[in-house]
């Protein structure tokens, strides 16, 4: 019967929200549990996959693209950072 | 810790009543501190940069025209966010834009550049009530009350919805879930 209350508990598990003692009361279960053993790993190694990509770099580029379409709708924006030098003229394009 | 963290609101509402008053720099000091975790946000929901790009500027401008609405008690974060996260479903509505981004930026071994595309793209496919608590919670950081807040639906929901987008998303990766390292 206990096992039934491991498999509930497989979601706050893969998300580390329950506490060590508990966690590792589950591993010791799910050794003679195959199936509560791959539902924990699985679910365990998704929520860690999702925590570990890579997070959207905000270049120099897109915050001064950003800036410009502020300031092309008339918004007064005092940025902390000065503006690049080489974002600040534009060069003439050459054919 | 609990000092810095009553600092920073104190600040926080020191600047949203500047804002309020219509001052530009607090203005600025709030793109500052928000404009990179809106364009990251904007970035994960939409899927390609010029869209991003797009919707943080708008989510800033409604700042702006909605300011004298701000309240300063704590909940300008959950606010922003709902902002930035309405401009996005209306552009998903418009566009469909749920497509892996031409300019995602992978990088590493290409097995493991490999499973986040795949990652990526089982995201996408995954109904929007899933993939928005995975994106927030998940990919963001951000706590599920203040999840719960920027969807606007219970604590308990959000955490139903987030077990399930997990459980989801590990049915669509297959065996890469269990091989990866």
């Amino acid at each position: 019967m206990k096992q039934d209350f491991y498999r509930k508990l497989v979601d706050m598990y893969a998300g580390g929200e329950l506490p060590e003692e508990l966690e590792q009361e589950m591993e010791w279960a799910s050794f003679g549990d195959p199936e509560l053993s791959h539902d924990m790993v699985t679910m365990r190694k998704t929520v860690e996959l999702l925590r570990t990509m890579p997070k959207p770099e905000f270049t120099e580029e897109s915050n001064q693209r950003i800036l410009m379409k502020l300031y092309s709708k008339g918004t007064e924006i005092v940025p902390k950072q000065p503006t690049v030098l080489y974002l600040q003229y534009q060069l003439p394009i050459q054919s | 810790m609990q000092n810095d963290a009553l600092q920073d609101s104190q600040a926080e509402k020191r600047l949203l009543t500047a804002l309020a008053n219509g001052d530009a720099a607090a203005f600025g000091t709030i793109y500052e501190l928000y404009g990179e975790r809106i364009f990251r946000y904007t970035y994960r929901m939409l899927g390609n940069r010029t869209d991003a790009e797009d919707a943080t500027a708008e989510t800033f401008l409604k700042v702006l025209r909605r300011s004298s609405e701000l309240r300063a008690d704590g909940a300008f974060r959950t606010w922003i966010f709902r902002i930035a996260r309405n401009l996005c479903i209306d552009r998903l509505r418009q566009h469909r834009l749920m497509e892996l981004p031409t300019d995602a930026q992978y990088s590493g071994a290409e097995e493991r550049t490999t499973l986040r595309i795949t990652v990526h793209q089982a995201l996408a496919e995954l109904p929007q009530e899933y993939s928005e608590p995975l994106v927030l919670c998940d990919l963001e950081d951000m706590p599920a009350r203040e999840a719960a807040e920027v969807l606007q639906i219970s604590l308990p929901a959000l955490k139903s919805r987030l077990y399930r987008g997990r459980r989801a998303l590990r049915d669509k990766l297959g065996n890469m879930v269990e091989k990866s390292k």
